[in-house]
């Protein structure tokens, strides 16, 4: 029985093959030129960021031809660059934060090299500064790894470690300091990120936070950040709170980045629903966009649209409730018979059920005029809280002096959506209740033999997520004006999926997350439109295989996904019993 | 009657091709109990191989059926093979002690990722490619049942790489291999089974049936695009699963069986061509609810 | 079929009846399980009265395992039933949990992710009942429930000697901790009868000594335990009464000194007859 081993650094510590052996020993640096290197290579890219990288103009953003001017994406070598210049006086504890801040050079430098000669049609579009930049990140990734070799040869680095000595946090005032300043300045960061447009510098920019944050983590900056947000809880989401409120009033009137925050929200409010399912109770659910088009299904035919089969008008909390309800009874339905299943089994009725509904709601034409949907759903109306008038949605209004688009209303009720979910997922989940999930989650037989009743927990966990998937669909429908059956297919289902896991299960944030990244990035990346998916893909195959635990971990179930545990167990052509407690054993096989 | 007869003629054809698909599964799942859902993807990935050589062959050897089929065949065979064999290598061996979601999130990336290199990287990828028929067109009659010959090769074709499978899991040294790290791999490795090598040999295997069913499909219906993995392969787990998951036969007695379902539903429910990929899965799910082993499983559903 | 078992008559609830036996509290009779052609349990009758230990021993693949898988309803039994203060079992692990009976596992199985007091805090499942609606509105009742649940379990954690600790998961105690940390979730159930899969497996003895008494302090809450194990010291020094199996039949049953007299488990264990 072996405590997890340390996991801070993928770089070094996965399958040592003889090829990387090779290399290793020619790359080997001794002690001085490790220092020139690094010095010589922090300069270059110095040099780089204020030289020009293009040899002539032909529209690529950014005056990349100018000299002494770090304009466009060569802006966002300098904070890396100075993450790195700082981290040479951390080392040998630094170096894996280093690799890594050098690597993110290095990508800024190549895609933009790479993009460069694509738009300019050929190397010759680029200018020295590019090149110089290249050499540059490569020189630091080089000096850096020397540091990380050494260590693999047996020399262990303190550095190593860092993420798993007690943190250290300063006094409660500080800590709130820290939270008031630090929450404002994120939020800076995000409004500044999407105001970047070329997709050239948010590739950089992108690369630029994810580098640094990735070095920073290496050290146990989020561990620690953790651990004080997790002290100033309450105080932090107040702030969030605050600054999610005030964003709509910086948007000068403008809805669209409103509209993209309110499909974030929405889905954010569905993964949360979806989280109880697959993070907390472990279910593998593979139609869970079934539910949310329920909901939104119900919500397009109580609302009286301008292309409907149903003619009448609910009012909207009554739908929301009436939404949440039939998703749930439906969860129901299709959880009862199968909830007893073993998960590739529960995974793959789950698909088949999104489809089937996918194909219901597309040949029914006289309920849901199938393929070509039910549009021109009404804009919401709640009873106002002011005046005799109701609260119509579609309007723009003018609050403190300043006009708001009418998207601000979708956005304020996305943000209650979302605190409602939020707020039911951690409640259930701090409660006997989620106990008894997460049990099930972790060893549904010995859950079973501490008196939890499997199959009613996992049916509750399995409507409830419905349920809240319907809510939040009920929202959705009055968002986007319009439902049709292609809004609810498979990808979306997997889409929420890669959502809550990326974000990392069985946390909200990681909900919010992952929902942001997937709902926001191909806003910004419309310039890959065509590679997209392609993109994605290959992003959930890296995931996995280096963060499976997502990007904000559960703080304890991290060592699920790093633990070096045996799933095999027999079956193959005769299908011995899963039922094995002889030979299964979840936990981890006993120091006998 | 005949109409009957016909149909059931045309099920046997679909779940021949459903069969051949749903082994690659079986084996799969039986050996390191992963749901491989990348693997209608090499099917596809294999009926693209066989078209992209037909096309670069000569005129002269592509009208040749007897020439360039074994061409295709090969071809098809390659490319699935050599596609399925790198995923293991990349995607999922370094993910074996993981968790099953882990696995199963990187096998749908994995097919995302093959589905579009397909769309993106081959010539006109975005839309549909004709395929060729090669068998002779036309049918021949047994009583007023009016078999087409490409029905007939694909059966044919089908049955025997069966029986080569059964063979080989049954007679040779790697088919006894792979029954054993089933079984259990930790013993089988400490025997002197490469059990990697043996994973690796199942699905090599599994996308050598799925290229042939890939090849076959095309020849039918003599069109092949991108997308057509997703559904195929849906229809194929859920074939393998019908039958009992790792059982060989059951995913051959599942696919049957699947194909003749969809086919007479679609053939006798009113309006059921509108409803023909709800079938499968309802069938699936009747199934799991009675029977949750499959139809040849044992017992291995958990009891609450 | 009548439903209360004469042993468990209102005569000896009474408690006047000092010169009574402890009532049973556990009965198994006719218990036979058969795995394909293998027969794993062959018509075993077993009993455990109130405040006893009775160990179970035999040898490998006797059986031991299957017969608290049966009683805790993870393996069905062909034939036989088991009662419960007279009661019949429903044999589902849930159902037994309530009636109480508790266990731990030969291979332990713990909840890995969660900590050791949410380990226990499952265990108190049974003896809370804050449903849906409670734990949404957090009223006083709820409060109330979910501090009391987490004093008792915090109780337990201190009984097997563990130190609650929020920020630590259940996988990463040591080999030792989590035997005792499985006792302590079994203990939470507040199980009238505790079942325990060879506690001692793969300790010290040091630490075998300590497992020992803190079987006997379990006796001493009143708590009916049965005790698998291969360490025959600690069996033959804990138990008030001793069961051995044999290829799933019962073989000899009695005090530790007769069962080590009997030729048939001596033969059984060492495979020849004595002399
Ligand atoms: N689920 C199962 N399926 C098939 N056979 C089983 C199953 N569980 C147990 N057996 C078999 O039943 C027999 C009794 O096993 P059991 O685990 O009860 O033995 P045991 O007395 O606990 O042995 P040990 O001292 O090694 O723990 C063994 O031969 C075992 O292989
Ligand atoms: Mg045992």
């Amino acid at each position: 029985m072996t405590p997890v081993p340390p996991s801070a650094s993928h770089l070094t510590s996965r399958h040592k093959t003889n090829w990387s052996e090779m290399w290793r020993s020619v790359l080997r640096l001794s002690g001085r030129w490790r220092f020139v290197l690094g010095i010589a290579g922090a300069l270059f890219v110095w040099t780089a960021a204020f030289s020009p990288w293009a040899s002539f103009a032909f529209g690529y953003p950014g005056k990349m031809t100018l000299s002494g001017f770090p304009g466009g994406a060569r802006v966002y070598l300098l904070p890396l660059l100075l993450l790195v210049s700082l981290l040479f006086f951390t080392l040998p504890v630094g170096a894996t934060a280093g690799v890594r801040a050098a690597l993110g050079l290095l990508f800024i430098a190549g895609y933009n090299f790479i993009a460069i000669s694509w738009e300019g049609d050929g190397v010759d579009a680029v200018a020295w500064g590019a090149w110089i930049a290249l050499l540059g990140s490569l020189l630091l990734l080089w000096a850096f790894a020397s540091f990380l070799w050494e260590e693999a040869d047996g020399r262990s680095l303190s550095g190593q470690t860092a993420g798993h000595t007690a943190v250290k946090l300063p006094d409660p005032i500080w800590q709130m300091l820290l939270v008031f300043g630090g929450v404002p300045a994120l939020l800076i960061c995000f409004v500044y990120a999407l105001d970047v447009e070329e997709s050239s510098r948010f590739v950089s920019l992108i690369c630029c936070l994810g580098a640094g944050s990735a070095a920073l983590s290496s050290l146990g900056f989020f561990n620690w950040t953790s651990e004080l947000l997790a002290r100033q809880r309450t105080f932090a989401v107040i702030l969030l709170l605050i600054a999610a409120l005030v964003f709509p009033f910086t948007q000068d009137g403008n809805g669209y980045w409103l509209r993209v925050l309110i499909s974030v929200g929405v889905f954010a409010s569905a993964a949360i629903g979806l989280n109880i399912v697959v993070g907390l109770t472990g279910l593998l659910d593979l139609g869970y966009i079934a539910f949310f088009g329920i909901g939104a299904y119900v919500s397009a035919l109580l609302s009286d649209a301008d292309f409907t089969t149903v003619h009448v008008r609910v009012p909207f909390l009554l739908v929301l409730l009436i939404g949440a309800t039939v998703a749930g009874l439906v969860g129901i339905f299709v959880g009862a018979p199968t909830l007893r299943l073993r998960g590739d089994y529960l995974a793959i009725v789950t698909l088949g059920f999104g489809e089937i509904f996918r194909i219901t709601m597309n040949n029914w034409n006289g309920l849901t005029r199938g393929p070509n949907g039910i549009a021109g759903i009404s804009d919401l109306e709640i009873p106002s809280l002011f005046g005799s008038t109701p609260l119509n949605f579609g309007d723009a209004h003018e609050v403190f002096g300043v006009s708001l688009p009418n998207f601000a209303n979708y956005y304020f009720l996305c943000i209650f959506l979302f605190i409602g979910m939020a707020i039911l997922f951690s409640r259930l989940g701090n409660s006997r209740i989620g106990r008894a999930w997460m049990a099930i989650r972790e060893d549904e037989i010995a859950a079973s033999s501490m008196g939890v009743n499997p199959v009613r927990f996992k049916l509750l966990s399995f409507a409830l997520g419905a349920s809240m998937a319907g809510a939040a669909g009920t929202v959705s429908a009055h968002v986007t004006q319009q439902v049709s059956p292609d809004s609810f297919t498979f990808m979306e289902s997997i889409l929420l999926l890669a959502a809550v896991v990326l974000g990392g299960m069985g946390t909200i944030p990681g909900a919010l997350l992952g929902a942001g990244v997937f709902y926001l990035l191909p806003e910004k990346l419309r310039a890959f439109q065509d590679v997209r998916m392609l993109m994605f893909g290959a992003a959930l195959i890296i995931m996995m295989r280096y963060r499976p635990e997502g990007l904000i971990p559960n703080r304890r179930r991290k060592a699920e996904f790093r633990e070096e545990k045996s799933r095999f167990s027999a079956g193959f052509l005769k299908g011995t019993g899963e039922l094995d407690l002889m030979q299964q054993n979840p936990v981890q096989e006993g120091g006998t | 009657m005949e109409q009957f007869a016909q149909q059931f003629v045309n099920g046997v054809v679909l779940g021949a091709m459903y069969g051949l698909i749903a082994l690659g599964y079986t084996m799969v799942y039986g050996i390191i109990q992963l749901w491989n859902f990348a693997h209608g993807e090499i099917f596809m990935v294999g009926a693209f191989g066989g078209l992209a050589v037909w096309t670069a062959l000569p005129e002269s050897l592509a009208e040749n059926a007897f020439l360039a089929l074994p061409l295709i065949f090969t071809a098809a065979v390659f490319t699935a093979t050599f596609t399925a064999v790198l995923v293991e290598r990349v995607a999922y061996r370094p993910l074996r002690s993981s968790p099953r979601i882990t696995a199963l999130i990187t096998a749908i990336g994995v097919s995302i990722v093959l589905q579009e290199s397909v769309r993106l990287f081959y010539p006109d990828g975005k839309r549909p490619q004709s395929f060729p028929g090669l068998v002779a067109e036309g049918n021949f009659s047994i009583g007023d049942v009016r078999i087409p010959w490409v029905s007939l090769f694909i059966v044919i074709v089908a049955f025997f790489a069966m029986l080569l499978l059964q063979a080989f899991v049954h007679a040779t040294k790697t088919g006894k291999a792979m029954r054993a790290v089933s079984q259990d791999p930790d013993t089988a490795r400490l025997m002197g089974i490469d059990v990697n090598r043996i994973i690796m040999v199942t699905f090599a295997v599994g996308a050598i049936l799925a290229a042939l069913a890939g090849v076959l499909q095309g020849m039918k219906f003599r069109q092949i695009d991108f997308h057509m993995g997703f559904l195929a392969g849906l229809k194929a787990f859920t074939a393998a699963v019908l039958g009992g998951i790792g059982n060989i036969t059951g995913a051959v007695l599942g696919g049957l069986l699947l194909g003749i379902t969809e086919v007479m539903a679609t053939q006798y429910i009113p309006q059921g061509s509108a409803w023909k990929d709800v079938w499968a899965f309802i069938v699936l799910i009747v199934v799991l609810v009675f029977r949750p082993t499959g139809l040849l499983g044992e017992d291995v559903s958990v009891r609450a | 079929m009548k439903s209360v078992d004469s042993d468990f008559s209102p005569s000896s609830l009474s408690g006047l009846a000092g010169n009574f036996p402890p009532r049973v509290l556990l009965r198994a009779s006719g218990l036979t399980v058969r795995f394909g052609g293998l027969l794993a349990l062959d018509a075993v009758d077993f009993e455990v009265r109130e405040g006893e230990i009775v160990g179970l021993i035999g040898p490998n693949g006797a059986g031991k395992t299957t017969f608290f898988n049966c009683l805790t309803g993870l393996v069905m039994p062909d034939e036989g039933e088991v009662r419960y203060k007279g009661q019949l079992l429903v044999l589902r692990p849930y159902k037994v949990a309530e009636a109480g009976l508790a266990r731990t596992f030969q291979n332990i199985r713990l909840f890995p992710n969660m900590t050791p007091l949410e380990n226990v805090l499952v265990g108190r499942h049974c003896h809370t009942k804050e449903g849906v609606w409670s734990a949404l509105w957090r009223g006083k009742r709820f409060r109330e429930a979910e501090a009391s649940a987490r004093m008792a379990a915090a109780e337990f954690l201190d009984f097997v000697g563990l130190v609650p600790d929020e920020d630590l998961s259940a996988h990463s105690l040591s080999y030792g901790d989590q035997r005792r940390l499985e006792i302590a979730r079994a203990l939470a159930c507040e199980p009238g009868v505790l079942l325990l899969d060879e506690p001692t497996a793969g300790m010290n003895p040091r630490e075998t000594q300590a497992m020992l008494e803190l079987v006997q302090q379990i006796r001493d809450r009143g708590v009916a335990v049965v005790v698998i194990e291969h360490d025959m010291r600690f069996i033959f020094s804990l138990c008030d009464r001793i069961v051995v199996l044999d290829s799933g039949c019962k073989l000899s049953e009695g005090t530790s000194v007769e069962v080590r007299k009997d030729p048939r488990v001596i033969e059984a264990y060492l495979g020849i007859s004595p002399e």
